[in-house]
């Protein structure tokens, strides 16, 4: 992106140029309109009716949150939905690096084979994935009978509703969102650089270390966030795959839906917006903080 | 040389460990096309027998037939929406010069970020009052608000693949805005926006969350069905119905890959 003048009262000959141009700043507004409306009445107003609702209730307007903040069970569920997204995030980050740094030293059929493998499982439904995981993990499933069949254990092994498959369905499903950012990252990493360490007498892992790691670390926060977002948020996965501990997308679900216990609902999702509002805010501080996640002609 | 040798076992250990979870990344929607042949009633693996009762149970369906055809009829102008906010947004955030252009970008992207359960329940009352709850309009609108993103940002990196002077020299050769945009734009980001479009219609048939809270029976897509055959009974019409769901997404994807990178050769081709 070229830069763009901050002040609208500087006038050089360029900039007037391009206020005349096809993109004056006032014709932009108007384009902007459109969306914003459509944006105003079906997203933010929205939002705004979840928050408004989780403020009504028989007394005072913070009814629900005390309910939420004094209810052992609905602080269980917020405290499990934390656990399991983190457990997810590392997961998939222990998983996911290894094969970035292997991609992105790929070039020609193998690359584009590796990111049919990695892009195809992102853009399938997540029911069907989660469904297959059922089929998978579930008493009589693909797992089970193939361990019995090899005789390495006499009975199934329970491994639905106890949130041990849901953590691996969940896994699963959030890869390619962490796949995808390190991949990004690493293949913006100049291999001058690498061997430039290794000239100077370090040894693979220390050039990993010292050099690969810090210049990869973009990648890590930007998938990081994501996954761990989506996680906090995610409902389809554990309604099917989830046990007696339920998280929060699923129990928000149950309270509107099942219990019409609108307001508590709203509440837990007012909850649930704002966390994710933060960790995204934090998360773009740290981007603009460190350089990184900027076009590379901007920073220079 | 034994450090060599040591760093060399660690470089095919990396390598085995990445195949292993591209493995772990493409077995699951793989297991599901035997199940989807077989012959037993039950979900067993391997399957007893090889069959094709359950394409023609799914083929039958007029339940499946109903959602197929819903989900177009919502993710085809769903997505047609949704790439003309989208490119409108794109145009005003990448090429304008306004104040706050970071914090509306945010916005723009913020449906695809934030958690669907909570917009859902947003959604839900306010389609109540306008009256139109399970109805078209709802998901209609409902999906496009979540498919703008996807757009914008394919739209937005075409826009960022060239420099506006394309368009300044357009402008001073007296083309106005209407032709500039026309002539010179359009073309260039043209790609993008059938990109974009593909991406929200996928995004579109794919989604859920939306779909349980503002669809009727009527109206119900085909991911709401899946949804409620597996709360109900798990047969495998299930997985007769996704392999042809999956053939689907494949193609869809075979063709955003075409348009890709086959724009991409005729825009340079143009401005050569």
């Amino acid at each position: 992106m070229p830069p763009v003048p901050k002040s609208d009262a500087a006038a050089s000959p360029p900039h007037r140029l391009r206020r005349r141009a096809w993109s004056p700043s006032r014709g932009n507004a108007l384009l902007l309109l459109p969306p914003l409306l459509l944006l105003t009445a079906f997203f933010i107003v929205p939002l705004a009716t979840v928050f408004i609702q989780s403020l009504s209730g028989d007394t005072l307007g913070l009814t629900q949150y005390r309910e939420v903040v004094t209810n052992g069970a609905t602080v269980s569920v917020l405290l499990y939905t934390f656990q399991v997204a983190l457990q997810v995030t590392l997961g998939a980050l222990i998983l996911s690096y290894p094969v970035a740094f292997m991609v992105s030293r790929l070039r020609g059929n193998l690359l584009h084979l590796c990111l049919g493998m990695i892009l195809i499982p992102f853009w399938t439904s997540t029911v069907i994935r989660t469904y297959a995981w059922i089929v998978i993990l579930q008493r009589r499933g693909v797992l089970n009978e193939a361990f019995m069949d090899l005789g390495l254990i006499e009975k199934p092994l329970r491994l639905v509703s106890n949130g041990v498959g849901m953590q691996i369905a969940m896994m699963h499903i959030m890869l390619p969102f962490m796949i995808l950012p390190l991949l990004s990252a690493m293949r913006g990493i100049d291999g001058n650089l690498l061997r430039a360490a290794s000239v100077m007498g370090a040894n693979p892992w220390r050039q990993f270390v010292s050099v690969y790691l810090p210049l990869s670390l973009p990648g890590i926060s930007a998938g990081c966030v994501l996954v761990f977002i989506t996680s906090l948020g995610f409902y389809i996965t554990p309604a099917l795959l989830g046990g007696q501990r339920t998280m929060v997308a699923v129990l928000i679900e149950q309270q509107a839906s099942r219990l019409l216990n609108w307001p508590l609902a709203s509440a837990l999702a007012t909850i649930l917006l704002i966390l994710t509002c933060a960790l995204f805010i934090l998360y773009e501080r740290a981007l603009r903080s460190t350089g990184g996640g900027r076009p590379a002609g901007e920073t220079a | 040389m034994t450090t060599s040798a040591h760093w060399r076992v660690v470089g095919a250990g990396i390598t085995a460990f990445s195949v292993l979870v591209l493995v772990y990344l493409v077995v699951p929607t793989l297991v599901i096309v035997p199940l989807s042949f077989s012959s037993a009633t039950f979900l067993s693996f391997p399957p007893p027998g090889w069959s094709l009762q359950w394409y023609e149970a799914f083929a039958g369906s007029a339940d499946y037939r109903i959602a197929i055809f819903n989900s177009i009829k919502i993710g085809v102008p769903a997505a047609l929406l949704a790439t003309i906010f989208g490119t409108l947004a794109a145009l005003a955030l990448v090429r304008g010069s306004m104040r706050g252009r970071r914090p509306l970008s945010a916005l723009m992207l913020a449906p695809l970020i934030l958690p669907q359960i909570v917009l859902a329940i947003g959604l839900f009352p306010i389609m109540v009052k306008l009256g139109i709850i399970g109805s078209y309009p709802a998901i209609l609108l409902g999906h496009t608000v979540v498919c703008l993103p996807l757009v914008f940002i394919t739209v937005s990196a075409s826009l960022r693949s060239y420099a506006p002077t394309y368009e300044m020299a357009a402008m001073t050769l007296g083309a106005n805005p209407w032709n500039t945009f026309r002539f010179v734009t359009f073309p260039m980001i043209r790609v993008g926006m059938v990109v974009g479009f593909i991406f929200a219609f996928t995004f579109s048939f794919d989604e859920l969350i939306l779909a349980i809270f503002l669809t009727s029976p009527a109206t119900r897509t085909v991911p709401r069905l899946l949804w409620e055959q597996l709360n109900y009974q798990m047969t495998p019409v299930i997985a007769a119905a996704t392999v042809v769901l999956l053939l689907i997404t494949i193609s869809l994807l075979i063709a955003a890959a075409i348009v890709n990178r086959y724009g991409r050769g005729k825009e340079k081709a143009a401005f050569e």
